[in-house]
């Protein structure tokens, strides 16, 4: 992503995170939550489901602890994209589309066919806007890539009824024991830190 | 920056993501509201009110509460919906990401000179609800300093920079201050903050636990030779005023309540108004005129309901309270032969004078979890900094406080700061470590003054109109020289005790190449001040010393727009306690007759 590109993000993002990606809106409220109880592609065709799925692994890597892959992060943005987010449909079916073809020109495989090593080269290229076999004119490369990055982060991290954070995966890796404002709070002897916390998700068994 | 459908049309592809927002909220096919027939569509109800009063955030709405108690008849408007217990959860990407609860319709546009392009967006960081922006308030509540008041005779005149003098001074506010700490129940402990303003009455509630995140920024404070406390808090630490104390769910600023343990208009406020029976009070009204007779006296406000349609109220007496960007634009747009400049603006300073506070910040990586998603925004603060030492090579200062801005959920925390924090790249391994480190983060953040600049305002913006076809307001917001010394300077003391405190990683909390002097992170603000200011001279001031127009006698201003000076504390405990103090002059002088 080119300096100017990711300032211009971090400038919209504001000091404080009221506002970061709300452009991602459209006015549909929790259609989203809804539609996760499908785990089936909703808006992406299978080819474009596996190409995103496998870049998403690369934004948050499996390593001893569960990645993109395991939270389901693909699922969130394909149901994110049939409701809130359906503004960003044709930028995910051409940025997907031009990136396999970055992996074809390269490889003669699609990405989501490589082993990680080359799709990070890829992405690194796509990420600074240096991929000269990119062949969408019209969408920069770094655009398409800190979306889909920034919507991989949410979708790891937000609550799992959106279709991401599966078995709470995102929230187990951040060491975030659940929101409690539905669920009584935390102790005064919790916040003092002489009292344990238990997850939500031990909690509900 | 693209403003219209047609131009999405014409680019032949859709625009990236980022953008789309602007597709949703500007509506190029325009004018729909302006169009109405104004002569046919006018339904001026025969009834006269004492009062009409547009908001209802922190300054309406504890006008609205005192003048309905007094007897008067009022009528509230209110931009936006209503919101209530039910739509307060703490799902981060509905209330913070998407930020769908509490202002769906709010469109400004943003420069920051006069020679770039305006930027649309949802730049402010407020509310459009019945209860305003207090509603998602961190409830932080502090009393300015005696000095606050008097920033042009204590530091003298500032080359560019409009400094002014309060025409009151911290005694004529301090029994205001009292009143808005019993009413909002603020917790704390008295006397803790050394530095703190002399004070006749005590702090009505106990202060909370403390935080463990709150006890490692004490210690690295401590170590350093100052003296931290509990920051005062407008949220209930034991039952109070019919409210329950506070769950400690972690998730305040930018979120509504569950339970009403934060003290808001809206749970405190409104309610008492409603129960007596003087309030009439509507939810979705946009004002978009205060109409005034040939005595130039205000004859109360012209609105759009929800469906668009044009009403008008009479009132006796107006009130604006619309936060210092929506009051601007509401005075601009109310042109007559009395004002052709816009009502109140005689003088030509409504608009000006807009401060924010900006907070130069320091992300501090621990080994331990330091629970920074319990309790809420701020445990804990220090003052011995806030002093204004000119040798430091700027003036003025602010509070330097513990905060969960970032913390308190794992979303915004790893998008906003996933670079340039010592984790590598903004992706794979470096931001997963990024996102383990979560519970380990110690965030600390100063509460900086900014200088007021004449050229710094909200005016309206002269093409990009709203889904009613009114002009929306248009933020100019400059940062003067001695913003970004202070930053820089204090930013250096934050990191300096994050090291003190044996952080493991220290880092600036912002990200890379952004600094509040070339790229303004500051690009809309939670805190925004000046833009109607008090004063006595009425060639260089909106409003007198009771926040009444200097030229329109029967229109007050009780919003944060008041402020000449923005002090480096948060500032809604001061207009909170600013309205008790106007509304207190409002019904002595009623009773003497003399409105």
């Amino acid at each position: 992503m080119s300096d100017m590109n990711r300032r211009d993000f971090v400038r919209r993002s504001g000091l404080y995170g009221v506002g970061v990606l709300a452009g991602l809106h459209l006015p549909r409220p929790n259609a989203a939550r809804a539609a996760a109880e499908s785990s089936t592609p909703a808006v992406l065709s299978i080819a474009e489901w596996k190409c995103l799925e496998a870049l998403t692994a690369r934004v948050i890597p499996t390593d001893h602890q569960p990645g993109a892959r395991e939270a389901h992060c693909v699922n969130f943005i394909d149901k994110a994209l049939a409701h809130e987010d359906a503004a960003a449909v044709p930028l995910y079916k051409g940025g997907l589309a031009a990136l396999d073809g970055v992996a074809i020109a390269r490889f003669e495989k699609k990405f989501g066919d490589l082993e990680a090593e080359p799709q990070d080269a890829i992405l690194r290229d796509i990420d600074a806007g240096t991929a000269a076999e990119w062949k969408l004119e019209q969408l920069p490369s770094p655009l398409f890539f800190e979306t889909a990055r920034q919507h991989t982060i949410m979708a790891f991290l937000a609550d799992p009824s959106y279709g991401g954070n599966r078995d709470y995966a995102g929230w187990k890796v951040s060491g975030y024991p659940g929101p409690r404002h539905r669920r009584g709070g935390f102790t005064p002897a919790q916040v003092e830190g002489t009292e344990p916390i238990v997850p939500i998700w031990d909690r509900e068994g | 920056m693209q403003t219209s459908r047609d131009d999405r049309g014409r680019l032949g592809w859709p625009l990236p993501v980022i953008d789309a927002k602007l597709f949703a909220d500007v509506d190029s096919s325009g004018d729909v509201g302006r169009e109405l027939d104004v002569m046919t569509a006018r339904n001026p109800s025969s009834k006269e009110f004492d009062v009409c009063v547009i908001g209802t955030g922190a300054g309406g709405g504890v006008m609205i509460d005192q003048l309905t108690a007094a007897g008067f008849e009022v009528v509230a408007l209110e931009r936006g919906g209503r919101v209530g217990p039910v739509d307060f959860d703490d799902d981060e990407l509905r209330n913070v990401i998407r930020d769908e609860v509490f202002s769906p319709h709010q469109l400004e546009t943003y420069r920051f000179d006069e020679t770039s392009t305006p930027e649309p967006g949802r730049h402010a960081q407020i509310a459009h609800c019945v209860g305003g922006t207090i509603t998602h308030w961190a409830a932080w509540s502090w009393r300015f300093q005696p000095d606050d008041f008097e920033v042009l005779s204590k530091e003298g005149p500032v080359e560019g920079a409009n400094l002014a003098d309060w025409p009151i001074r911290y005694e004529e506010l301090e029994p205001f201050y009292g009143r808005a700490e019993r009413d909002f129940g603020v917790s704390g402990v008295t006397g803790s903050n050394p530095f703190e303003a002399s004070r006749s009455t005590k702090l009505p509630n106990p202060a909370h636990p403390e935080r463990v995140s709150a006890k490692v920024f004490s210690k690295g404070a401590r170590a350093l030779g100052y003296q931290p406390f509990p920051v005062p808090m407008a949220i209930n630490s034991r039952v109070y005023g019919g409210r329950p104390r506070c769950m400690y769910g972690g998730a305040c600023r930018s979120y509504g309540c569950p339970v009403h343990a934060k003290a808001t208009t809206l749970s405190v406020s409104l309610p008492r108004a409603e129960a007596t029976g003087n309030l009439d009070l509507r939810a979705n009204a946009m004002v978009f005129e205060l109409p005034v007779d040939k005595k130039g006296r205000v004859t109360g406000a012209r609105y759009l309901d929800s469906a668009g349609q044009e009403q008008e109220v009479r009132a006796r007496q107006t009130i604006v309270a619309c936060g210092s960007i929506g009051t601007p634009q509401l005075l601009l747009m109310s042109t007559s032969g009395s004002f052709p400049q816009g009502l109140a603006n005689g003088s030509g300073q409504v608009g000006r004078n807009l401060t924010f506070h900006h907070h130069p910040s320091a992300t501090a990586v621990f080994d331990d979890d330091l629970r920074a998603y319990t309790g809420f925004e701020s445990h804990a603060a220090f003052d011995d900094l806030h002093a204004s030492d000119p040798k430091r090579g700027f003036i003025r200062g602010g509070v330097i406080a513990e905060t969960n801005t970032f913390t308190h959920q794992p979303i915004a925390y790893s998008l906003v700061l996933s670079e340039g924090l010592g984790f590598g790249s903004r992706w794979g391994a470096g931001l997963k470590d990024r996102i383990r480190a979560f519970p380990h983060v110690l965030s600390m953040a100063l509460i900086g003054e900014e200088l007021p600049m004449e050229s710094s305002r909200v005016d309206l913006d002269p093409d990009v109109k709203d889904r009613f076809g009114l002009p929306v307001p248009r933020i100019t917001k400059h940062h003067h020289p001695n913003d970004i010394a202070m930053y820089d300077w204090y930013e250096k003391r934050i990191l300096e005790l994050g090291e003190a405190a044996g952080a493991r990683i220290v880092m600036p909390g912002r990200a890379e190449g952004v600094h509040i002097a070339a790229d303004a992170a500051q690009k809309g603000n939670a805190h925004n001040h000046g833009t109607a200011r008090m004063g006595v001279d009425a060639s260089r001031s909106v409003l007198d010393k009771y926040c009444r127009s200097h030229e329109a006698k029967n229109l007050w201003v009780v919003d944060g727009s008041f402020m000449p000076t923005s002090a480096g504390y948060n500032p809604t405990l001061t207009i909170l306690a600013n309205a008790y103090r106007v509304a207190d002059h409002f019904i002595r002088e009623a009773g003497r007759q003399s409105l």
